[in-house]
C-alpha cells in the first residue's frame, strides 16, 4: 500500500476536522418583555404561565364569520406559526366551535373569569379587544375554550377598521398562546395598546421564553 | 464531402472509446448527520436530521492510468425534528436534500479505492416554515470515502461505499433571527449498489 495515494485523503479529513468544529452561535433573547400573569393570593402573588402542550397541537381556532374575522384569525395564527423556529405552535382554524381550543368572536367581552386583557386602545382607536381565559377552581387549570372578542368602536367599514382588527385579532391570539402580559414597547404587537401590524423580535423572542418555560397552568381537555 | 465525414467518424470513433471508459454506478444507502442547529432556549435545543434513505448516482472519467475524475449526485430524504433538553421531540416535517460532488478516486489496494470531492448540498424542505420559513439553502461541501467493489459479472461490479462529508450550516431565516456563524455539519453515508465500467 502506498501511502503517497492516501495523502488527498488524509488532507481533505484534517482539513474538515478543523472547519467543522465551531457550532452556530444562538442570539440573544434578551430583549423579551415579562409575560407571565402575576395575580394576588390570600397567600401572596401568584405567577400564572402557560403554553399548549405539543400534545394539543395544532390548537383549533374557530372564527364567527363576520367583520373578515375569519380571514383575520388565519393570519394571526400564520405570524404567531412563523415567530417559532421548532414547532411550538401550530394552530388551526375550525368550523365547529363545539370542538375549538379558542374561540374567536365580534363584540365586548361578556364576562370575568380571568380576563387577560381588556385592551381599550387609546393609540388604535378604531376597535378594541379582549380575551378571557377561564380557570377551574384549584386556579391551575384553564377550561377551554379560551375566548377572544375583538369589537370595533365604528362603523366596520371605516377607514382603519379593518386593519385595526387584523391587528387587534393578532394581538389577543398571542394571549391565547401564553403570553398574558402586556409589552412596555409600542413597537411590539404586544403591547396594551398595538398600532403595528406585525410582531416584534422581541415579541418572537417573548413568545420563544414562554413556549419554553415550564408553565404553572394547563389546559383541560376539550 | 469526405472531410466532414472523415471528421464525423473520427468523433463517432472518440465518443465510442469514451464511453468504454466511462464508469456508471447507482447505489442505495442511508445517511446519518450530525446537528443542523444548536440553540439555548431555557434548556437547549438542536435540530436534527433523521437516518435519511439515500440514492447515489455516479460516473466517472479515467484521467490517470490509477485515477478517475468523477461527478456523483446524491438525493437524500427523511423527516428533521428538533431535540429539546429534557425530552421533547418534535417532528418538523420531511426534510430533502440533494449533493452535487465533484471529485477524484484512486486505488488503495485489492477492490478497494479512496475518493474524496467538493460540490454542493441543496437544502429542499417540503414547507416554508421554523428555520426553513425563507425557503432552503445551498451550502459548499466537502467530502471524502472508501468505496470497494467486486466482480460480480463481465462488466458489473458489486459496489459498497462508505463515505463522510461536511459543511457549514445556516438558513435565511436563521441569519434573520441573529444566529451568527454557521454549524458545522458532519454526515456519513454508507451505501451499496451496482458499477458498471471498464477494468
Amino acid at each position: 500500500m502506498n501511502p503517497r495515494r492516501w495523502l488527498p485523503l488524509l488532507c481533505l479529513a484534517g482539513g474538515s476536522v478543523l472547519l467543522s468544529c465551531a457550532d452556530i452561535a444562538a442570539p440573544s433573547r434578551s430583549g423579551a418583555y415579562e409575560w407571565r400573569r402575576i395575580v394576588a393570593t390570600a397567600s401572596g402573588p401568584d405567577t400564572l404561565s402557560f403554553h399548549w402542550p405539543q400534545a394539543r397541537l395544532p390548537v383549533r381556532f374557530w372564527a364567527e364569520d363576520t367583520l373578515n374575522l375569519p380571514v383575520h384569525v388565519q393570519q394571526a395564527i400564520d405570524q404567531w406559526q412563523a415567530a417559532f423556529l421548532y414547532g411550538e405552535f401550530r394552530g388551526e382554524l375550525v368550523a365547529d366551535s363545539s370542538i375549538a381550543d379558542v374561540i374567536v368572536a365580534s363584540g365586548i367581552a361578556p364576562k370575568g373569569g380571568l380576563s387577560v386583557t381588556r385592551l381599550e386602545s387609546l393609540m388604535a382607536p378604531e376597535c378594541q379587544g379582549a380575551t378571557d381565559i377561564e380557570l377551574d377552581a384549584s386556579g391551575h387549570q384553564i377550561l377551554p375554550p379560551i375566548r377572544v372578542y375583538v369589537d370595533p368602536r365604528f362603523d366596520p367599514a371605516a377607514p382603519g377598521v379593518d386593519a385595526c382588527m387584523a391587528l387587534t385579532t393578532t394581538h389577543e391570539v398571542g394571549h391565547s398562546l401564553g403570553i398574558f402580559a402586556h409589552s412596555p414597547n409600542a413597537e411590539d404587537i404586544m403591547f396594551a395598546d398595538p398600532v403595528v401590524a406585525e410582531l416584534s423580535p422581541r415579541d418572537r423572542a417573548t413568545a420563544e421564553l414562554a413556549s419554553h418555560t415550564e408553565p404553572t397552568l394547563t389546559a383541560a381537555p376539550r | 464531402m469526405r472531410a466532414p465525414l472523415t471528421l464525423l467518424l473520427t468523433l463517432a470513433a472518440g465518443a465510442t472509446a469514451l464511453e468504454a471508459q466511462v464508469d456508471y454506478s447507482a447505489r442505495l444507502g442511508v445517511t446519518w448527520a450530525t446537528a443542523l442547529v444548536r440553540d439555548d432556549i431555557i434548556n437547549e435545543i438542536e435540530v436534527r436530521q433523521k437516518l435519511a434513505p439515500t440514492l447515489v448516482l455516479g460516473v466517472a472519467l479515467p484521467i490517470a492510468p490509477l485515477y478517475r475524475a468523477g461527478l456523483e449526485l446524491a438525493l437524500a430524504t427523511s423527516g428533521y425534528q428538533s431535540n429539546e433538553e429534557g425530552g421533547t421531540t418534535v417532528d418538523l416535517g420531511t426534510l430533502r436534500t440533494g449533493t452535487i460532488t465533484l471529485g477524484l478516486d484512486g486505488p488503495v489496494s485489492h477492490g478497494l479505492r479512496w475518493r474524496a470531492g467538493v460540490g454542493l448540498l441543496r437544502y429542499l424542505p417540503a414547507e416554508d416554515q421554523g428555520i426553513f420559513l425563507r425557503g432552503g439553502t445551498t451550502r459548499f461541501l466537502a467530502g471524502a470515502g472508501i468505496d470497494y467493489r467486486r466482480p460480480i459479472m463481465t462488466k458489473w461490479d458489486l459496489m459498497a461505499s462508505l463515505h463522510y462529508d461536511f459543511h457549514r450550516f445556516t438558513t435565511d431565516e436563521l441569519e434573520a433571527r441573529g444566529f451568527s456563524q454557521s454549524q458545522g455539519v458532519q454526515r456519513i453515508g454508507v451505501s451499496i449498489g451496482l458499477a458498471r465500467g471498464h477494468r
